[in-house]
């Protein structure tokens, strides 16, 4: 029940938490300048999410649902307080090894979908395996089964701007999660799509949830999505209001 | 994971997205190019004509003058004297024909005295020439602009530079008495009927040359066979200084000094030296102003790119993979700029070889008249452009690169 390990790593950077745990915030704050004034987007956040939770982050515009995605995940950094990610400390690597840790940990939905622009459907996916340095013939394999997965067999050879909404952010859905990450980090996955489309959407990641473990945390303002989710949490203000697991 | 197990994959990956971002901004890459590419083409245009004036003075000055390499007594270049001499020419002049690269070889004599035409006198360089061979290595004969070329043998004629007739009011068929001093150190007199008068291209040595045959020039001086110089020409002007450490050689006499062109003309060729510099901060200037349009265009690119350089750092792309990117970008962009550039440089510079630009108003450089410039096309004006263009591009383009690379994803993805 003890310690992740993080073999060869700064012993500070350990922290004694259960393996199930994969992230843990403590005190996390995130001060924003907004024309010279400074505007608190997190205070003080602590929060356990362990590994395989299907957990929504909810709460009205300006709750702080994306400051917090994007500090637990690297992409900014906290005022105060620490991060754990599968037990290190996020605020003591530099940049590369943020890189390296979000390539081989994460996978990012975004609200906008992000896809490159010049890349194809088949490149988009591709793209983060040949970051970690995965072998040409292995990645065709892996890219061929998500698309199938997300049901985009067919457009693999499309750029971003040729396919609709819906199929971009299940581009994106297999983007994240083609080299299986510990984490998928969704921001508002269904805000630009249709219910259908969103819906089913939701079930995909669900299946993919129950299917391989991999803890999904999303943030979003959407009922279904909120229904879908077995942990709850709620937050206003920058600060945890409720936090529901059914 | 090992990243290194497909680096070749990733890294086509990055060129691949390094040129297909080049095709989105149709225009901005055409402007950005299109700096490059006039750049280039005036660079290679500014040493093309550069090189073809050079080329053609340094030409005119050898071939016309002063020959490639010249041998002399020990001490004869620092300090001219009528007794510094070359007791051997023919020998020596032989060895040096038998040099390979060797195109033909020439002795001349040279005093001083006074020259008289009538009532009018003046001072004049005697040159003594060996006819045959100074026209087959100098075209003398094409130099005579009146009257005739001294005959092959020894005859009492003189053919005098135009700025001499002038100043002495002599004409073809004059006769000119020469005063000057013997080796023996006698006085030395003759009369010599003037046959034609010519325009070298040099003012200076028009105004006082007063050429003879050699062996009337040797009589006049009492040199009795021996000369002051001999003039080497060559095949190609490019290997003057392995034939004259070839000619040393062979001659192996320390008491004759051997000298390329670059020596016998020091000042000539150092003033020469310090223009080309000077067209240096021509082409700097050049480069700077495409700089700052390249700077400006993959600068707006970047800005413009936020967003998609944050969602590459978000899934896990290194900030020194974005830098190359962007670097990549500019490289190719600076790539298909040369090879335009390379294409119209060679254009414009050969149809200015052909045709050349006329100057309004003959000019004068080194005591010789110009009339045309014209260029050339050589590997330097496609070499230098090339360096010039990918290395200024490259520069400039490292500024945006390393801002790209240190975008925060967050923030970067927070921007439309």
């Amino acid at each position: 029940m003890e310690t992740t390990d993080m073999s060869g790593s700064n012993s500070e950077n350990l922290k004694t938490t259960p393996e199930s745990d994969v992230i843990v915030t403590e005190g996390v704050t995130k001060v924003y300048a907004a024309d010279g004034i400074p505007v608190n987007a997190l205070n003080g956040i602590d929060l356990t999410i362990q590994s395989g939770e299907f957990t929504a982050l909810v709460g009205p515009s300006g709750s702080g649902k994306t400051t917090f995605l994007n500090i637990i995940s690297g992409l900014d950094s906290p005022t105060d307080g620490k991060v754990w990610l599968a037990g290190k400390i996020l605020s003591e690597m530099d940049g590369n090894e943020l890189s390296d840790f979000r390539r081989d940990n994460i996978g990012f939905i975004f609200q906008a979908y992000n896809l490159i622009p010049v890349l194809t459907v088949e490149e988009n996916v591709e793209y983060i395996m040949l970051l970690a340095g995965v072998p040409k013939a292995e990645r065709h394999e892996r890219v061929i089964a998500i698309l199938e997965a997300v049901g985009l067999k067919g457009v693999a050879n499309r750029v971003p701007t040729q396919l609709s909404g819906g199929q971009q952010q299940r581009v994106a859905i297999a983007r994240a999660m083609v080299s299986e990450p510990a984490i998928i980090l969704a921001d508002e996955p269904t805000a630009n799509l249709d219910s259908k489309t969103g819906a089913d959407l939701l079930e995909m990641m669900r299946r993919l949830n129950a299917k391989t473990g991999m803890t999904f945390i999303f943030s979003t303002h959407d009922p279904m999505v909120m229904e879908g989710a077995r942990r709850l949490i709620t937050l206003r203000d920058g600060q945890v209001d409720t936090d529901e697991t059914r | 994971m090992d990243g290194t197990r497909s680096g070749f994959s990733y890294y086509f990956m990055i060129l691949k997205i390094a040129f297909r971002n080049t095709f989105r901004q149709k225009r901005r890459t055409i402007l950005t190019g299109l700096a490059m590419i006039v750049g280039f083409t005036l660079l290679s245009l500014t040493i093309g004509l550069s090189d073809g004036a050079y080329g053609n003075i340094i030409t005119m000055f050898t071939r016309n003058r002063i020959g490639h390499i010249q041998v002399h007594r020990q001490g004869y270049l620092d300090k001219p004297s009528l007794y510094k001499t070359i007791n051997n020419a023919s020998t020596v002049g032989e060895t040096i024909q038998s040099i390979a690269g060797v195109e033909v070889w020439t002795p001349r004599v040279y005093g001083a005295g006074l020259g008289s035409v009538g009532e009018k006198s003046t001072a004049v360089q005697i040159i003594g020439v060996d006819v045959a061979r100074e026209t087959e290595a100098t075209q003398f004969d094409q130099k005579v602009v009146e009257g005739n070329t001294l005959t092959e043998t020894a005859s009492h004629e003189a053919v005098i530079g135009k700025g001499l007739a002038k100043i002495a009011a002599a004409t073809v068929g004059s006769e000119i008495v020469i005063v000057s001093q013997g080796a023996d150190g006698s006085i030395a007199n003759d009369l010599y009927k003037i046959v034609g008068i010519v325009e070298s291209g040099d003012d200076i040595t028009d105004r006082v040359g007063c050429y003879l045959h050699i062996e009337d020039a040797q009589e006049l001086l009492v040199l009795d066979g021996r000369v002051h110089e001999i003039v080497v020409i060559v095949s190609n002007i490019k290997q003057v200084d392995k034939i004259t450490s070839a000619i040393k050689t062979q001659l192996n006499d320390s008491t004759l000094d051997v000298a390329p062109w670059q020596v016998v003309a020091k000042s000539f060729y150092r003033a020469m030296k310090a223009d080309q510099q000077g067209d240096a901060i021509s082409r700097f200037v050049i480069m700077l102003i495409v700089a700052i349009g390249v700077l400006n265009t993959v600068l707006m690119s970047v800005l413009e790119r936020t967003r998609e350089y944050g969602v590459l750092k978000a899934v896990g792309t290194k900030p020194v993979q974005i830098f190359w990117i962007v670097v990549c970008e500019v490289v190719i962009i600076a790539l298909a700029s040369i090879c335009v550039g390379a294409i119209l440089g060679v254009l414009v510079n050969y149809l200015l070889s052909v045709y050349g630009i006329t100057y309004p108003e003959e000019i004068t450089y080194g005591g010789m008249k110009l009339k045309t410039l014209y260029a050339v096309v050589n590997v330097r004006c496609l070499v230098i452009p090339a360096i010039t263009v990918m290395l200024s591009a490259t520069i400039v383009g490292l500024f945006p690169a390393i801002k790209a690379a240190r975008i925060m994803p967050a923030k970067a993805m927070r921007t439309h």
